[in-house]
């Protein structure tokens, strides 16, 4: 899962994450999205670029 | 002292301190950060979790959720009239009940005091798929983010010198410093370099400015010369939404000056008096 929060500053990342996946998934610009998200710091902004969502690979060993 | 706002709304607060000194300065963004006390998630009862994340995986990641704090409403623990036992006066709790498949949220946690909720009601807390559940009760508590940076009520939060660009006769109008400042402030003017209007505190102090001159063949001295104003300082204040920024300043601030009190009624008692006579 993505983490609730920026590990640097503490701005709460994990709102715009849904939205950025998708976006990222239709192939527009990380960058761009990342601005429009109003995650202006770099902190935040590697939070998102960063993730990799492996929740489902963890499910079936449950 | 001055204290003049260039934005102050819901989340963010930009402001210039003027005619004070460092060590106020961070008094105050220290005060901000860990001493203006908020709510949030402290203990958690899970009933049922069949998801794939642990119990205190769980747990920490509600802790993180910001929620909309009232200090009028809630005390802290320690100070309040339960004697830490927990009462709706410190505590809030929170029920969730949730069964896959479906992604869990801060919304589903439903407040026992409606005022408190989430900030956000859309952070996912843990995808359940077909079969999976997730049943708990979370207790929030008044905190300060002394204890825990769940309980700090700024996200990022800091002040930098205010600029002072100087440029000198030495100064030919070349143009380099313009194009070396990453911020993009500086302007060449008939024949001399000068900061665009309004944009002088956009400097970051990264001197770039400087060398690109120096490199330039320009002799010993740049034309152009950044310093720092040692007695103003640039604020940014930003919230995690569990209180608006002008709530925590004034919390810190109240803070600063109790702490003052405090210690002037020290000295005086460790003087015998004298201080009191001076400080006033
Ligand atoms: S110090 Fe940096 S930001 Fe400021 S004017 Fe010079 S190059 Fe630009
Ligand atoms: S300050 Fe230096 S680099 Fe900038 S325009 Fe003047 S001479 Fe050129
Ligand atoms: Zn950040
Ligand atoms: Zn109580």
């Amino acid at each position: 899962m993505i983490p609730v929060r920026c590990f640097t500053c503490g701005k709460v990342v994990s709102v715009a994450w849904e939205e950025f996946r998708q976006r990222r998934d239709a192939g527009e610009d990380p960058g761009k999205i990342l601005d429009d998200l109003g995650l202006e710091r770099y902190c935040c902004r590697r939070m998102l670029l960063t993730h990799k969502e492996i929740i489902e690979d963890i499910i079936p060993y449950q | 002292m001055e204290v003049t706002f260039s934005q102050l709304d819901d989340t963010v607060a930009r402001f210039v301190l003027s005619e004070a000194t460092h060590a106020f300065a961070n008094t105050l963004r220290r005060a901000m950060i860990s001493e203006v006390p908020t709510l949030a998630i402290e203990n958690v009862r899970i009933y049922g979790n069949t998801s794939a994340l642990f119990d205190e995986m769980l747990a920490h990641r509600l802790g993180l959720i910001p929620l909309k704090t009232d200090l009028s409403v809630h005390a802290p623990v320690d100070s309040c009239a339960c004697g830490g036992e927990g009462c709706p006066g410190c505590t809030v709790i929170y029920t969730l009940s949730v069964e896959g498949p479906r992604t869990v949220y801060s919304g589903d946690l439903i407040p026992q005091d409606p005022e408190a909720v989430p900030v956000h009601d859309n952070i996912p807390v843990v995808k359940l798929v077909e079969g999976q559940k997730l049943v708990l009760e979370a207790q929030a508590v008044i905190n300060k983010g002394k204890e825990h940076v769940k309980w700090q009520p700024t996200v990022a939060c800091g002040y930098k010198n205010y600029p002072v660009i100087t440029t000198s006769e030495e100064c030919d109008g070349c143009g380099m410093c313009v194009e070396e400042c990453p911020r993009g402030i500086l302007a060449v003017d008939s024949g001399a370099v000068s900061v665009l209007d309004g944009r002088l505190a956009d400097c970051s102090m990264c001197r770039l400015c400087e060398q690109a001159c120096l490199s330039g063949g320009i002799g010993e001295e740049p034309g152009i010369r950044i310093a720092a104003d040692e007695t103003r300082f640039i604020f940014v204040v930003e919230s995690d939404g569990s209180l608006p920024p002008s709530e925590i300043i004034k919390h810190a601030l109240l803070y600063v000056k109790d702490k003052s009190h405090d210690l002037v009624g020290v000295l005086t008692e460790i003087s015998g008096g004298i201080a009191d006579e001076e400080g006033s």
